[in-house]
Parts: structure tokens; sequence; C-alpha cells
């Protein structure tokens, strides 16, 4: 199995000193790659990564584009042109569309879910609706004894929403496989098996595997729009029993605090994992440790001491999103990696991207977000498959949390099951029947 | 302040590696991959040259003297598997095939008590524990950390090689 890496990587080293001059590693296009390019020259972490990297910043820049009337990027606009932008991504399904009451077949240009009735005198056609307070509810909030984590809580007291979309790709395969419902899984007959994406070649115009996004928000005020990017929408809260309170609605300004990248790719059946934050949301352990603060941060409060507010602590129950809380997460950005070559990498190709966006404008609220890192299989098997003895292809970084999604994950030093690690834990999916679901958790939504 | 320890020149930790290999039964691109985010061979060899320092050198050196013969000569050789009474260097062998199996360091020739094995002076990480070569061998995984999916007790596991076991040159027996 290693062989084969090392041929693919013999093979691509060949390609890539054929095909003088390389494109720029970071590009300005809507065309989401549907894999990464391996540009590197040897066969190490160090110069690989890098071709990981570029390829996030590419999907990121991809995802981010305005969109044309068919959802896909529109040519004739550009990333950031006017500032911000509405982005293809959020043009995406919303898990709450796909996994519908009762397991009713969903579509993919259906109309969303109905508005909750606390929503209906505030809504206007077209709006979103965040309503989670957990990554993923039905396992990190409704069950999340197993992970012992909570909800992230921003220095105005106000709770951090979240919400997961699936492009086509995966909304078709779920679809054709009638995986939007408990009955359809039931009798379904594995092994669940999402597109791969094929990365284009001069001859072929490339594939876009199964994509899932999952994206934090915090409300913001309107003066902070110009370095976020934002949308008006609705956010919700269920009634809750425990602790008691009523089903709630307010329409807030939300900005984008954290963005996860999943895409399942040929060379790469774990999924690549990549994952982008605000450039404000929390200081690294070294800036705290070096006293290198920023005045203000969307989840750290520069002025309290670690006596008086310890970091990243889970926030003490009740947990009331409908409430402000006079609990402020304090959050730091641990550091999980045990090579400096993840670190040093993604500063590399943020420094390109963030270039990169300045010559559409200077103002683009995308300059204001960073990518941490990417995680990928180091031993793949290729062909949209993995290695029977290492099924989790031995991924790099062998850690990586977002400070908004992973915040209580990020334990140090590392240790397996306990510190952020995504091909890992997703590995563990599976459907609402004993049927791992392909490194997805969303399929146990189903009703 | 602190001394930071000074890196093992990169060839030592390759030929430590490739001599592991031979010991081990499996293959060194296993033990030391190209693209390798664990480290392993680096955090082992430096581990026991902490632990025996000059003896791991002169180790090494015998290797290199009979690096290019076929793996199992090799094992069969620095183990000393003739030898009812093995030498201090074929005991430090054995830790080391012991550190690659079960991720823990033995301390060459501590011998356990009746009947029992002895007890490790250390695990050496957590990942050390997770990746030890006893569960590729078992085709399996330790307890507490799986890499497989969701029901795969009840499939047929790959086959040896297909967790990096050399079965095609004196190991894998």
């Amino acid at each position: 199995m290693r062989r084969l890496i090392i041929i693919i990587a013999a093979a691509l080293l060949v390609t890539a000193r054929a095909q003088a001059p390389q494109p720029p590693p970071i590009v300005l296009s809507p065309t989401i790659p549907g894999d990464a390019k391996i540009t590197a020259t040897t066969v190490s972490i160090d110069a690989f990564q890098p071709d990981f990297d570029v390829y996030s910043w590419n999907t990121f820049i991809a995802l981010n584009w305005p969109p044309g009337p068919n959802g896909n990027g529109d040519p004739k606009q550009t990333i950031g042109q006017n500032g911000d932008n509405d982005t293809v991504w959020e043009h995406y399904r919303d898990v709450r569309d796909v996994f519908l009451p009762g397991g009713k077949k969903p579509s993919w240009n259906g109309p969303p879910q109905p508005v909750p009735p606390q929503c209906k005198s505030l809504y206007k056609p077209g709006m979103r609706l965040l309503s989670q307070v957990g990554k993923t509810p039905t396992v990190l909030t409704d069950s999340s004894q197993p992970f012992n984590t909570g909800p992230i809580i921003d220095q105005n007291g106000i709770y951090t929403r979240f919400e997961i979309l699936l492009n086509k790709t995966m909304f078709d395969y779920i679809l054709n496989n009638s995986l939007y419902s408990k009955a359809g899984q039931k009798v379904f007959t594995p092994p669940v098996k999402f597109t791969c994406g094929v990365l284009a070649t001069s001859g072929s115009p490339g594939v876009e595997g199964a994509i899932m996004v999952k994206s934090a928000w915090k409300v913001i005020d309107p003066s902070e729009k110009p370095t976020f990017h934002s949308e008006d929408v609705l956010v919700y809260s269920p009634a809750s029993q425990n602790p008691k309170y009523a089903a709630s609605c307010s329409a807030k300004t939300m900005g984008l605090v954290g963005l996860h990248i999943a895409h399942k790719t040929q060379n790469a059946s774990q999924w690549l994992w990549s994952t982008f934050e605000h450039v404000d949301n929390v200081p690294t352990d070294a800036d705290v440790k070096s006293g290198k603060l920023k005045t203000k941060y969307n989840y750290y409060n520069p002025a309290c001491t670690a006596a008086n507010c310890p970091p990243n602590q889970i926030p003490p129950r009740p947990w009331n999103p409908t409430k402000v809380s006079s609990f402020h997460s304090q959050v730091v950005r641990m550091n999980l990696f045990n090579l400096p070559i993840y670190k040093a990498s993604a500063d590399a190709r943020n420094a390109d991207a963030w270039k990169l966006l300045a010559t559409v404008n200077p103002q683009s609220v995308w300059l204001n977000y960073e990518l941490i890192s990417t995680m990928w299989p180091t031993n793949p098997s290729g062909k949209c498959g993995a290695a029977p003895g290492d099924p989790l292809g031995t991924p790099a970084p062998t850690f990586l949390a977002n400070t908004t999604l992973e915040t209580y994950l990020q334990r140090t030093p590392p240790q397996p099951n306990v510190s952020s690690q995504c091909i890992e834990c997703h590995n563990n999916a599976t459907m609402t029947v004993p049927v791992a679901s392909d490194f997805t958790y969303v399929l146990q939504r189903a009703q | 302040m602190t001394d930071t320890p000074t890196p093992a020149p990169e060839a030592d930790v390759q030929d430590f590696a490739d001599m592991s290999a031979a010991l081990t039964g499996f293959l060194s691109s296993v033990l030391k991959p190209q693209l390798d985010p664990v480290g392993l061979a680096r955090t082992y060899y430096e581990f026991a040259l902490s632990q025996v320092g000059a003896q791991m050198s002169t180790l090494l050196t015998a290797y290199r003297a009979i690096k290019t013969q076929p793996p199992q000569t090799i094992a069969d050789t620095l183990l000393e598997t003739s030898s009812a009474t093995p030498s201090a260097q074929a005991l430090l062998c054995q830790s080391i095939v012991a550190m690659w199996y079960l991720g823990a360091w033995y301390i060459p020739g501590n011998q356990g008590g009746f009947g029992f094995p002895p007890t490790p002076l250390q695990v050496i990480s957590s990942e050390a524990y997770t990746n030890g070569l006893v569960w590729k061998v078992m085709q399996s995984h330790p307890m507490g950390f799986s890499p497989f999916t969701f029901g795969y007790w009840s499939q047929v596991p790959g086959p040896l090689s297909s967790f990096g076991v050399n079965t095609g040159n004196g190991g894998g027996q």
C-alpha cells in the first residue's frame, strides 16, 4: 500500500515536471477543484501539505464565489468585488430540508421547510433560518455526553449558531438511494459510497465529489459588516424541556466565524477536510503566552486573566440559547500540530490568498478569513477507496480543530479519541440503522 | 531554560527503520513511510538512544555491516536466535522489537518473574500504543481505538500484506 502512494507520487512528479510552467497556485476561479493537485517535487509531508492547502483555498474561493441563477459560481462576477457577496455554498441544501418529517422525499429545488410559527411575522422570502447550537445536534448536543462538549458563547454572551449544507452531488446520492428516510436506509444494501471528486485535466472537466459544508455564525452589530461575511437571518430556538424555555425566533445579522469544508475525492476516500476561521476569533496559545494579543476577539477577552477566565471551558449548565449569557467563552487555539509545516504552510497560503483577494477589492470581507489547515490521507489507496489495513489512510495533520466547531476537543498533548481528528471521528459515523455511513453523520437525521 | 535535544541524523533514523523492518517482519516503508505524519521511527530511535546511549550506535554499526543480507538473515544474526545466551546487543534488539510491536519500552534483559512477562518502563506515547504492530499482525485494533468502520467485525479482515507485513521476504511467517 505504501508502494502504491510512492508510485502515485512518482507519477504525479513526472506529470508536474512535464507541465511547465506551473499555473498560479491559488486562483480566482468559480470552479471547485475535484481533488488536490500535487505539484510537489519531493515526497514528504513538508512538500505535500502546501498543495493541499492550495486546494483548500481554491475550494474556499470557489464556494464563496457569487452564484449565478443555477447556483454555480458566476464567471461574470468575482468574489468580494463588492466587499461581501452571496455565496455558492449557501445555495446548497440545508440538512433540515433533506431529512424531512415522516421521511418525505426531498427535492433539490423544492421549497425550504415551513417557517416555524414564532418566525412567521419576521420572515421575508429567501431568509435563512439558523437554529443549531451544536455542531451536529443529534450527536453533539442532544447526546453530548460521549463527547462532553457544549455550546460556544461569544464575548457579548450570545450563543453561536451552526448549519450543515450538502452539495448537489451528495444530495443526489442520498436521493437516488432513498437514504433521506429511515425506511429507505433500512432496505439499503451497503456500503454507503458517496461520489468522489476527480481533478480536471486537459481532456476532462473533472468531477465535483460529495461536499459537506458546516458553518458557524455569531450575531454581529451592523457596524461590523465590513469585516464579516454576513447574512440577515432568522435565529430560531426550538422549545426545550431541560432547561425549560419556550420556542422563540428573532431576526439577526449574523457574521460567519467558522467554515468546515469536507470533500470526498478520488485520492481521498476519507475526504479532504479544510477548515477556515475568522481571523479575530481567538488567540493562539503561543499568543497568550507571549502576550502578543489583539485588543478584541470574538471569543476571547484579553483583559481577563487565565485565573479568572480559564480557557476552553465548557459553559456551565443550564444552556439556554434564548437568553444573553453571563458566561463568555474564553477560547484559545491550542497547538495540536506535531510538525511545524502545518502552521507554516497555512500561514504562507493565507498570505498568498489575501494578496490575491485584495487585488479584487482591498475591502473584501474575505480578507478576514484564514485557513487553519487541511487534513488529508497520506496513505489513500486511490481510486475512491481505502486500503483495507489502513482505512483511515494515516491522516496529516494527525489532529485538527476549528475553535468554533471543536472548541472543547483541543486537548494537548493530543490524544486519539479525545483531541479533534476529523477523519478518525467521522469514520465512526453510521446511518439510523447500524451501517457505516461513509464519514458523515448527517444520515442519522433521517426520520 | 532547557536545552533542546539535537535531532538524530536522518541517515541514522533511516538505518534504524530498515534494521527494525528486518527485526519485526514489516516493510521499512511501513515503519518509516515517505509521507509520515506520525514519525514513530524517529521517536523510537531517539527514545532508544536516550535509554542505551552508545550501545545504539554499536548496534547500528553491526546492522550496517550486514544490511545487504536478506531480512531473515539480519534478524537471525542480530537477535542471535541460535544462541541460548543472547548478548546485551541481542537483548537490545529484543527491546526494539517489543517497542515496535507494543509501543512500550522494556529495559533490555529485564526478565519477568514467576512466569509473568516483564513490566515495561513506559508506554512511549498514545500514538505508539495505537500504532503498535501487534494490532496489525492481529489484523485488528487496540482496545479503545479502532480505525475500522462500524460492523467491521462481521467481515473478513484484509490480508496481512495490506497491514504492511512483509509477507514476501522473511516476514509474516
